[in-house]
């Protein structure tokens, strides 16, 4: 198979793209793939100072790298969860990471806040990953606002979002489709939120990482939910085999004409204000990590 | 016979007949665009020749949450 830019021998073949690709030419392409999802949702300005969520799985690591690459001012956050079996090795993936590309990393460890999730586990009877899922997103977000980030960036893929999407669908959670996108603008005293991947699929950022010769690990939670997504991941792989670009399509075209759709018929006007202690916002007058917080120390 | 490590999991197993990539995957119960297959340190694509004293890794490129 030759490289569809410059005729060498290839190295990956993306049937979804009609194309395939030599290394050199793999980083282009995965270059614009970014640019143009930067671009058409308008993330991010050469101002903004970039904090990426890095977990140390193939992802967060791709697109510290991407980002940096195309000249943004990028630091990294990693959250130890605090879970002996998986938190070491993915802070270990990151630390390494990010000292060879020479990137800020900043390390929050929720033990320190009295709130290991191996010990949150034990007291909660919501599922931990609601739990670890909403104290992470309540780090990211103050530590953002706090560090005069501009905006937040995560490493959501195509596979992630169009899953996600068809959870949704499959649901008809209309909360969820009005707001689901790679943009969530800053507001009500939320940082923006920005996935610049998600028109990649996984499979093109592992590609990305081995040619970029980004090291990642595989360090399964413990308690990693049987969520739905995977399901819905593997009846979507199935389909892009049989309709190639199907996932992008379904997913662009969502954006572009299905969003809206719901959005006009969820009224959103859930008062938010000001937790009590800590001035995150909430519904509930209290936030549900200073909840927590209070819980663990009884 | 065709050793093959398989990743994440880091089992090894080997594969009688293969005479392409696309053929390993399908001897090992996975699809093209959804593993990457190293050889000696490179990519290789799904219609490339293997031969039968090849070192083949197969990584799985699904993660999870
Ligand atoms: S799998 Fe669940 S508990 Fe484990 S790190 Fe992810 S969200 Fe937290
Ligand atoms: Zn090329
Ligand atoms: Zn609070």
């Amino acid at each position: 198979m030759k490289c569809t830019r410059c005729s060498d021998q290839a190295v990956v073949a993306l049937p979804s793209h009609h194309a395939a690709f030599c290394a050199p030419c793999y980083l282009v392409f995965a270059r614009r793939l970014v640019e143009r999802a930067i671009k058409e949702h308008a993330m991010l300005t050469p101002e903004d100072r970039v904090l990426v969520a890095i977990s140390g799985g193939k992802d967060s690591l791709a697109l510290a790298w991407m980002l940096k690459e195309l000249g943004y001012d990028v630091s990294g956050l990693h959250i130890d969860v605090g879970i002996p079996e998986s938190s070491p090795i993915a802070r270990g993936y990151a630390e390494r990471f990010c000292t060879t590309q020479a990137i800020p990393l900043h390390i929050l460890d929720l033990q320190s806040q009295g709130l290991a999730m191996c010990e949150v586990k034990k007291r909660v009877k919501r599922p931990i990953c609601s739990v670890c899922g909403q104290t992470k997103r309540y780090f990211f977000n103050t530590f953002t606002l706090n560090n005069g980030y501009s905006v937040v960036a995560t490493g959501h893929n195509l596979d992630d979002e169009t899953s996600r999407l068809m959870a949704n669908v499959m649901r008809w959670d209309t909360a969820y489709l009005s707001d689901q996108g790679p943009v969530m603008p800053a507001e009500k005293g939320f940082a923006k939120k920005i996935k610049p991947l998600f028109r990649m699929t996984e499979f093109e950022t592992a590609n990305l990482c081995f040619i970029a010769g980004i090291d990642y690990g595989h360090a399964p939670c413990p308690y990693s939910a049987k969520a739905s997504f995977p399901v819905y991941k593997r009846l979507l792989a199935d389909l892009e085999d049989i309709q190639p670009g199907r996932k992008i399509h379904f997913y662009d075209a969502f954006l572009q004409r299905g969003r809206q759709g719901f959005a006009s018929a969820e009224t959103t006007d859930q008062a938010v204000d000001p937790c009590v202690h800590c001035g995150y916002p909430t519904s509930t007058g209290e936030c549900g990590v200073c909840r927590l917080r209070t819980m663990m120390k009884e | 016979m065709i050793s093959v490590r398989l990743e994440p999991e880091n089992k090894d197993v080997c594969v009688e007949r293969a005479k392409t990539v696309t053929q390993l995957l399908h001897a090992l119960g996975r699809k093209p665009g959804r593993a990457l297959v190293i050889r000696a340190g490179q990519l290789l694509t799904p219609d490339l020749n293997l031969r039968p004293d090849d070192h083949i890794i197969v990584r799985d490129v699904g993660s999870r949450g």
